[in-house]
């Protein structure tokens, strides 16, 4: 082994174009080209007759016992190592092959030495690139899937396995792949899905349903495309992934979003949702239909587009307040005035509305339209204060019967007292006098009474249309003699087709009424003169009767002229009823009367008949 | 028996003038009772009355309920006149009605007078009627 210290024709060596190197047995470097000397930064000359190790020195990563073990001259070894060119990684591969002379006697290794810096990079990022794609197909748990037409060998990556819920050794095929959808529409789907990419190549990516081996129902999102070579299909590939979290949360939220919305949407209340704007940017049902427009005619709209200028600026106001103070508005009466004037009364409620942060960004507003519980209410009211004043006249009218009974019975007992004690004969005839007088006054007392109690207990009594003028007519005949004999002169100027409501008998008791007093309190220097008038307006008639009478001081007597047994005047026939029964027919019928008089001039009553059927 | 100078009996009733009458006359002797129909009446005679140079009446029987001028507006004025004696007004009124008391509480607090106050139906006047202290007999 020696014996080979010099090898023949060194010059060949030298200029071979492959790296190459001869080495003995003993390790030491024999020959070598000059390609391999330069990968290894040494000097032909220094190089030869020394130990091969020397030079792979300054090279790394390798192990040295792997390079002794590849100097062995077994068989052929391969060793990558490194070294470092101006500051660059070169990779090298070297081949060790064994070296026999003529008579297979092992003289040494022959070690070739190639640049492999391309390869090497090519294959770190290759490695690099699958880690990452595991790792993102765990994340992600997304699989992959790949079919072999020509094979008929469909694979599956371990993702896609482990989402079937099949063990890594599994070995699938098309038919067992498509049994694993739900029956149904997902298989149907998938079948007709995989049939035209493998005809047609027409590419699918779908949500669908499959059971897993475990018999579990999972969303799966299923992808697939075609490597067309030719223009005909070679070979399939897809995805395969799961998104059964993904799908089941997104049919909960949609689930939850339906609920809301149809809850939203029909509750009894307009519901609006604003800005920091006051821009509407949500509005239910009840909205629209209040306002009479379409959501997208009410996205971002404000008050101001919609109601009255003072109602939106009311509203206006209380969103600021709402928002700037964070405290809700509860339950407040509002009143809304559209642009056409129509008036609705709501009970307003307004809530800050906050993000994350808990920052304010607009508010929820909630209106319930109470205009028919004000209405009623209004009318309620209206009733408690009818009812008052009818309970006050009760209490009168009790107090005026109490009293005028009261003074006549108090007047029987005395005057029987007076006729117990009495002993003189004619003095006790005096008294029975007395008593028979006092009796009379009683029973007038009584009929007066009941004539009181009469109009009020026949409050709904019908009225009818009443030709005024008639009734005028007919009082005036039944007075003739009366007027005649007073020489009172009758001026009648109401129209002879005016018509009045009313009960017909308290029609003729009012006029009689006061056409009497007119003459009763005539002045007795002047003839009495007697005009009626009668106009009509909006909802009422009023009619008016003016004398040239004696007048009455309204200052003094103003609150008691419609009295019970109230008289001003030294009237012998003066009852003090007259006035008091027709008020309280005028009332009865819904309307009222009213007075002016002048003392020495005279006076005016004036009736309103409410044409209001009530 | 009492003698009293002068006494008026303002009522329109005349049963109660009658009896108010004949009940003075078995207690008290006076030639002169003047009776008048209301308030206006009356006020008008003690006017002519005081103008004439004669004094006042001592004691006034009032009704309260009357024509033109009730008894209420008669004090109204009564008060207002410039009057040395203090006169006795007995109130007489069938009236059970609480503000007519309250009425007469408040003539009474305010006025230099003596006031009564009688509920109908009266039987007998007592003398204190006629005397000048304040007496109720609000039944």
């Amino acid at each position: 082994m020696k014996a080979i210290k010099k090898f023949p024709y060194p010059y060949l060596i030298k200029q071979l174009p492959q790296p190459t190197a001869f080495v003995d047995n003993d390790h030491i470097l024999v020959s070598a080209s000059d390609s391999w000397i330069h990968n290894f930064d040494a000097i032909q000359e220094n190089s030869m007759g020394s130990e091969v190790y020397k030079l792979f020195a300054s090279h790394s990563e390798f192990h040295f016992d792997d390079l002794k073990r590849c100097l062995k001259g077994d068989k052929t070894h391969k060793l990558r190592h490194k070294n470092i060119d101006n500051s660059e990684d070169v990779w090298y591969e070297s081949i060790f092959t064994p070296w026999f002379d003529e008579r297979e006697n092992l003289l040494g290794t022959i070690i070739q030495t190639n640049n492999i810096t391309q390869e090497a990079i090519k294959d770190a990022e290759l490695k690099r690139m699958n880690t990452l794609l595991k790792a993102k197909s765990e994340v992600a748990k997304v699989g992959s899937w790949e079919y072999d037409i020509a094979q008929d060998k469909i694979t599956w990556c371990d993702m896609t396995k482990r989402i079937h819920g099949v063990p890594k050794s599994y070995v699938p095929n098309v038919n067992e792949g498509i049994a694993f959808y739900k029956q149904g529409y997902s298989r149907n789907r998938i079948s007709m899905l995989f049939h035209n990419l493998l005809e047609k190549g027409v590419p699918f990516s779908e949500r669908l349903v499959i059971i897993t081996h475990d018999g579990k129902e999972r969303w799966v999102a299923a992808g697939g495309k075609a490597i067309k070579k030719d223009g005909k299909v070679v070979k399939l590939f897809g995805t395969f992934q799961d998104v059964n979290e993904h799908v089941v949360a997104e049919n909960k939220t949609r689930e939850s979003e339906q609920l809301l919305t149809t809850l939203i949407d029909n509750l009894p209340l307009n519901v609006f949702i604003k800005d920091k704007n006051s821009r509407k940017i949500l509005v239910n049902k009840s909205e629209c239909e209040y306002l009479g427009l379409k959501p997208k005619d009410l996205i971002g709209k404000t008050d101001f587009d919609l109601y009255d200028k003072d109602v939106a600026q009311i509203s206006r106001d209380e969103d600021l307040e709402v928002m700037r103070t964070l405290k809700p508005m509860l339950g407040q009466e509002t009143i809304n005035v559209r642009k056409d004037g129509s008036i609705t009364n709501f009970l307003t409620s307004k809530i800050p509305l906050l993000d994350m942060n808990g920052k304010v960004y607009g508010l929820i507003g909630m209106s319930m339209d109470i205009t028919h519980m004000k209405q009623k209410e209004d009318q309620l009211r209206n009733l408690i204060n009818v009812t008052a004043v009818q309970n006050k006249k009760l209490i009168n009218f009790a107090h005026i019967v109490s009293h005028n009974l009261r003074s006549h019975t108090a007047n029987f007992s005395m005057l029987l007292d007076f006729l117990i004690k009495e002993r003189d004969g004619s003095e006790r005839e005096r008294i029975m006098k007395m008593l028979s007088y006092a009796s009379d006054n009683l029973l007038e007392t009584l009929e007066n009474l009941n004539e009181v109690v009469d109009i009020s207990t026949n409050i709904n009594m019908d009225k009818k249309s009443m030709n005024l003028n008639e009734s005028i007519i007919k009082v005036q005949q039944n007075l003739s003699a009366f007027l005649e004999r007073n020489k009172v002169e009758f001026i009648n100027s109401v129209p002879d087709d005016l018509t009045v409501p009313s009960v017909p008998a308290y029609l003729e008791s009012i006029v009689l009424n006061l056409v009497t007093n007119a003459v009763k309190y005539r002045k007795t220097n002047a003839h009495p003169v007697i005009s009626l008038t009668a106009k009509k307006q909006e909802d009422s008639v009023i009619f008016s009767i003016s004398d040239n009478g004696l007048g009455i001081d309204l200052n003094r007597y103003g609150n008691k002229i419609f009295g019970m047994y109230k008289t001003f005047h030294n009237n012998k026939d003066a009852r003090g009823l007259g006035l008091y029964i027709i008020k309280n027919q005028i009332e009865a019928m819904g309307g009222n009367i009213t007075v002016n008089s002048e003392v020495g001039v005279g006076t005016t009553f004036n009736v309103y008949f409410n044409e209001e059927n009530q | 028996m009492k003698e009293i100078n002068s006494i008026y009996i303002i009522d329109d009733d005349h049963i109660t003038v009658f009896g108010i009458k004949k009940m003075l006359k078995t207690i008290v002797k006076c030639n002169n009772i003047e009776t008048f129909e209301n308030g206006r009446l009356a006020l008008d005679g003690l006017q002519e009355r005081i103008s004439a140079g004669i004094s006042a009446p001592e004691v006034i029987f009032l009704d309260i309920n009357m024509p033109i001028m009730d008894g209420w507006e008669f004090l109204d004025e009564f008060v207002t006149l410039d009057l040395k004696e203090k006169i006795i007004i007995n109130v007489i009124t069938s009236s059970i009605d609480p503000s007519d008391y309250q009425k007469w509480n408040d003539f009474r607090l305010k006025c230099w007078h003596y006031l009564n106050f009688r509920n109908k139906p009266i039987y007998k006047i007592e003398v204190t009627d006629l005397n000048r202290m304040n007496i109720t007999s609000f039944t």
